[in-house]
């Protein structure tokens, strides 16, 4: 139970409302092919009986070398910029952005992290919690997509076993050409597929697939926040806050003592 | 013909009066040719078509007198029409005289403003011309001035005549050597450049000299001549110059003097975080004192310029302070073992904790020197930005701001902060966790307590070193440690609470049950000074139970005591924040990870909860069942006599309060009130279901069922007095089954039921009400079966 606080506030912009499924980047690496909603999340969707998962955001930890470029990564998500500076992360960032998943508001919290070693101590405290794990590394730099291990090691080490999406991301797609980038993902995709997590090429610089990895990523934590809380509400006993609406017959409130309206869990 | 057809139409309009349907007259021909009647051959067809030609005639007719109406409203428009001929003909005239007297008065109006305009030229040419006169005499006037000046030594005199010449608009000076005195003009002109230039070597060497012997007022004299010579950058970058030499200086001093620092000094323990807060307070000093002087003389927005190179001495003397500070403290050291025993089996020795105290303390405290120094940069160059920036663009604004965040969060000494933090983090990890190990290792409780020292002491732990950090100015420091807390709370010590609730609560053993329990603590002293049991077992036995007991009493407490933490971090962050401190995210990251560790409360009330449940299963309702079951073997078939006997001495319900009692009474010492008041209500609800059980096994009469009603009341009377929380919910269905009981005849139950149940509300379905209505034998079972329900 995560008591957030998320803002109801305003209405998500229009490119952050997801209708259909995002699909994947590769099918050789992937976490679910589906291309639609799980029926009962859908469903739930439809009948808003999708309980607090609306008031809740999912964590969204991203790892990596140093210079891969997940700031860049998120900032081009985030507000839509690039910047050719590079400045190195110190500690940790943090971007919030909201969606709206199959007519439910939903939110990411995204937590970058420093790539230097220096900053590690600092960073790693931040990785316990995560729903989604996104560990970075460069497409042109391979030696970074080997210690991609490394990274997702120490960020599952702060996380319970399963408990988070995986994703292995290539960066600085726009650096490569057609070939390059073939031969890379190829090796990328065997990993991936190694650390059981869906692979994605994105680049920050031109924004390719940059929106639809995190369009992709918000679907599938809100759909295993749905199924999560689905199948919480209905194997849990019945806790304070948890039961019906109350609802109130039309009796005069002096008799109320001896036909209390039930509400499993208010004893 | 045309012009009249026209007439004719126009007539039409004026009148209104629509033109006639197409193809039936309006002058157009009839819709059957000469041809077509030619070609006619039989009768019939010739008549019906001169009945249709007839038809035609009329309407052509109609029409036309129609239009021979409209002939007189025509002619006496045409007569007003004729009359108004000679009035067009004046007014055309009278126009005609306008447009010429309009003509006339622009002309005149061009005129004069042409002229206006000529002598406004004249004036402006005037002005430049004094203009130029004035800066040829003032170019004399600084050519004659410098020389005096110079002479004089009198350098602000000279630097401003050089000023007032490099004021001076440069074309004019241009203009100027072509006039006549062309050669004169040169020849000045050259002289007051020469002069410049000698200006500017005397000024630099001067400064240059005065800086070295350190003579302030020489320096600050020199450093206000650089900007009438157009030497901002170089003024600027030779004053921080000298400042830095004296930023230098004044920090080896105090390095010296750390090193020769006693250690039994009252600040050794954080005499680098002093040593780095001389530095800092220097430097802010200068700045605090020369601001004024750059703000006048070099105008507002210069200030960035003169702390970017003060910034890079401050980065040096950092770095030296921090050298000093990393080895004489063994920092890197002390992680490096830190890191090794954080490791899970290690085998190098551990580090007491305790060590670690005071270097922790003071890396917060330096971090937090550090903050406030750059605090007070920022605060300082924005303002200055700001005054400078007031007319500037948007752009020039945010390059500014850009070029501020990246000196500040770039430099040196954020750099090494930061990493001196990242160490920090992990020590004070270790620091947690060792301590809270500690902690729950000489966990002790007192007798009369509720909890054990543990929890207040973890509690009193983590609150440290959350402090801790959060004295370190550093959000990102303050929310690592949170996320470390709660990590530590989470796992390790809510493993420990679950591993001793997983123990149980040991199964009253059957001494217990024959003494009546009254205090395990009791039992176990009478025991011992009786001496006649083998005390060790009932020691043990009571010692888990108490245990069991004192657990649930600490979960209880943690699961507060979060709370209190998160309110007490609330309100401290919130005057941190209020600072300014941490970004615009700043905030947003603390309540995230704020709310990660108020999630841990609830974790522990679900630990709670499933400990009460066990306690109730295994404590309680062993004991209860059989009181209420001994239910059954009292008979609920009675005749008055007994029904008078069971008032005298009764039979159940008074034996079955007093053992309620005497159970309770055990928790209720040993139990935090909270806990207590939901064990109670997991008691009464045993009790309520179970005692349904046992009635409906029982068969009742008439006066059986008034019993039961009389059992029932007692017994809702003597609960409601122990708990807090209504019971009658809980009891409904009994007291409801008590009613049926308690009728007179079976169809007496249509007076309670549907239409007639008023405020009553059956918890029991119709199929319930007759299995209690059977369980009294005076009731016939067809009239049960006969009931409509």
């Amino acid at each position: 139970m995560r008591s957030s606080v998320m803002p109801l506030g305003p209405t998500v912009s229009q490119d952050r409302v997801i209708t259909s499924f995002p699909k994947w980047y590769t099918p050789a690496a992937c976490l679910q092919l589906r291309e639609h909603f799980h029926g009962q999340v859908s469903a739930a969707c439809q009948h808003r009986n999708t309980g607090t998962v609306g008031l809740k955001l999912s964590k969204v930890v991203v790892v990596g070398d140093l210079y891969v470029g997940k700031t860049s990564l998120i900032h081009r998500f985030c507000k839509n910029v690039f910047d050719r500076d590079y400045k190195a992360t110190i500690g940790v960032d943090f971007e919030m952005e909201r969606f709206e998943v199959a007519g439910i508001p939903f939110s990411l919290q995204i937590w970058d992290t420093a790539g230097q070693e220096k900053f590690k101590c600092i960073a790693s405290a931040y990785y316990r919690g995560a729903q989604v794990i996104i560990t970075a590394f460069d497409l042109t730099d391979m030696q970074t997509l080997e210690h991609t291990r490394q990274w997702l090691e120490d960020a599952l080490r702060e996380n319970e076993p399963g408990a988070c999406f995986l994703f292995l991301v290539g960066t600085k797609k726009d650096l490569l050409s057609g070939a390059a980038c073939k031969q890379a993902e190829a090796e990328a995709v065997r990993l991936a597929n190694e650390m059981q997590a869906e692979y994605w090429s994105v680049s920050a610089k031109t924004g390719e697939n940059v929106k639809a990895f995190f369009s992709r990523v918000a679907a599938l934590a809100f759909e295993h926040s749905v199924l999560q809380d689905l199948e919480r509400r209905s194997s849990a006993r019945p806790q304070v806050g948890d039961g019906d609406i109350i609802r109130m017959e039309g009796h005069p409130p002096e008799t109320q003592d001896s036909k209390r309206p039930s509400s499993p869990g208010c004893c | 013909m045309g012009t009249k057809m026209a007439d004719l139409d126009s007539g039409q309009k004026l009148l209104g009066v629509p033109p006639p349907p197409d193809g039936v007259g309006g002058g157009s021909c009839s819709g059957i040719s000469t041809e077509l009647i030619r070609s006619l051959t039989e009768l019939q067809e010739l008549e019906a078509v001169y009945q249709r030609l007839c038809g035609e005639e009329k309407v052509v007719e109609r029409e036309l007198d129609a239009l021979l109406e409209q002939q007189n409203t025509i002619e006496s428009k045409m007569v007003t029409l004729h009359r108004m001929g000679p009035n067009l003909q004046l007014i055309e005239g009278d126009a005609k005289q306008l447009a010429g007297m309009i003509t006339f008065t622009c002309n005149l109006a061009e005129n004069v403003s042409s002229k206006v305009r000529q002598l406004d030229l004249a004036k402006n040419r005037l002005y430049q011309a004094i203009q130029r006169a004035d800066d040829i005499l003032d170019l004399k006037f600084c050519m004659d001035g410098v020389q005096t000046a110079l002479r004089n030594e009198d350098y602000e005199q000279a630097a401003a005549h050089i000023h007032r010449y490099l004021c001076l608009d440069k074309s004019v000076i241009e203009l100027s050597r072509q006039g006549k005195e062309g050669s004169m003009i040169d020849a000045n002109l050259k002289l007051l450049q020469e002069a410049e230039q000698r200006l500017k070597a005397i000024v630099t060497e001067k400064f240059a000299i005065a800086t070295k012997e350190g003579d302030l007022p020489q320096v600050e004299r020199f450093f206000k001549i650089f900007p009438l010579l157009g030497l901002h950058e170089e003024g600027l970058s030779k004053f921080s110059e000298y400042l830095c030499k004296q930023v230098a200086s004044k920090a080896e001093e105090n390095l010296l003097l750390v090193l020769g620092t006693d250690m039994s000094d009252r600040r050794a323990a954080v005499i680098f975080a002093d040593t780095l807060t001389l530095l800092f307070e220097g430097i802010a000093r200068i700045v605090e004192t020369h601001q004024p002087i750059v703000e006048t003389y070099y105008g507002p927005g210069r200030l960035y310029t003169l702390i970017k190179y003060l910034q890079v001495e401050c980065d040096g003397q950092v770095e030296k302070v921090v050298d000093k500070f990393i080895k004489q403290r063994d920092y890197h050291q002390q992680f490096r073992h830190v890191q090794n025993n954080l490791m899970r089996n290690s085998t190098s020795e551990k580090i007491e904790p305790r060590e670690l105290d005071p270097i922790l303390t003071e890396v917060t405290l330096m971090n937090a020197r550090s903050e406030l120094y750059l605090r007070f940069l920022r605060k300082r160059i924005s303002s200055d930005f700001e005054v400078g920036d007031s007319m500037a663009s948007e752009e020039v604004k945010q390059e500014h701001q850009k070029s501020l965040d990246k000196l500040l969060n770039n430099c040196l000494l954020s750099c090494t902060m930061q990493e001196l933090i990242g160490l920090y983090i992990t020590m004070e990890e270790y620091f947690m966790r060792e301590t809270v190990n500690k902690a729950v290792a000489l966990d002790t409780f007192e007798k009369g307590q509720l909890t054990s020292s543990m929890v207040d002491d973890v509690f009193y732990i983590v609150k440290k070193c959350i402090g801790r950090a959060l004295s370190s100015s550093s959000i990102d420091c303050l929310c690592a440690m949170i996320n470390l807390a709660t990590t530590e709370l989470e796992s390790d010590f809510r493993d420990v609470l679950c591993n001793k609730l997983r123990m149980g609560f040991p199964a009253t053993t059957f001494q217990d049950i024959q003494r009546g329990v009254t205090s395990a603590v009791n039992i176990m002293h009478s025991s011992l000074q009786q001496g006649k049991f083998d005390t060790k077992g009932i020691e043990s036995t009571d010692e888990a139970k108490l245990s069991f007991l004192v657990t649930l009493n600490n979960v209880e407490v943690c699961s507060e005591n979060i709370s209190t933490l998160k309110k007490t971090l609330e309100s401290d962050c919130t005057k941190l924040f209020n600072q300014g401190i941490g970004g615009e995210q700043a905030q947003a990251k603390f309540d995230s990870c704020l709310s990660d560790l108020v999630a841990v409360s609830n974790k522990f009330r679900d630990l709670l909860q499933e400990g009460l449940m066990e306690l109730n299963s295994t404590a309680i309702k062993p004991q209860v069942q059989p009181w209420i079951n001994t239910f059954l073997s009292v008979s609920h078939n009675i005749e008055e006599e007994e029904f008078n006997d069971y008032e005298a001495n009764d039979p159940w319900v008074q034996q079955f309060i007093l053992n309620l009692e005497q159970q309770m009474a055990e928790f209720k010492a040993s139990l935090s009130p909270v806990i207590y008041d939901s064990l109670t209500s997991l008691m009464t609800s045993l009790v309520a279901v179970e005692l349904e059980k046992v009635v409906l096994k029982s068969t009742f009469n008439r006066l059986g069922g008034l019993q039961f009603d009389k059992e029932l009341r007692s017994l809702i009377a003597y609960l409601t007095t122990v708990t807090t929380w209504t019971i009658r919910d809980k009891f409904a269905r009994l007291s409801q089954m008590a009613t049926i009981l308690n009728l007179e005849r079976v169809t007496e139950i249509l007076d309670y039921w549907g239409a007639n149940s008023g405020p009553l509300t059956w918890r029991l379905t119709p199929a319930e009400v007759r299995q209690v209505l059977a369980l009294r034998i005076d009731f016939r079972s067809e009239d049960i079966k006969r009931l409509r329900l």
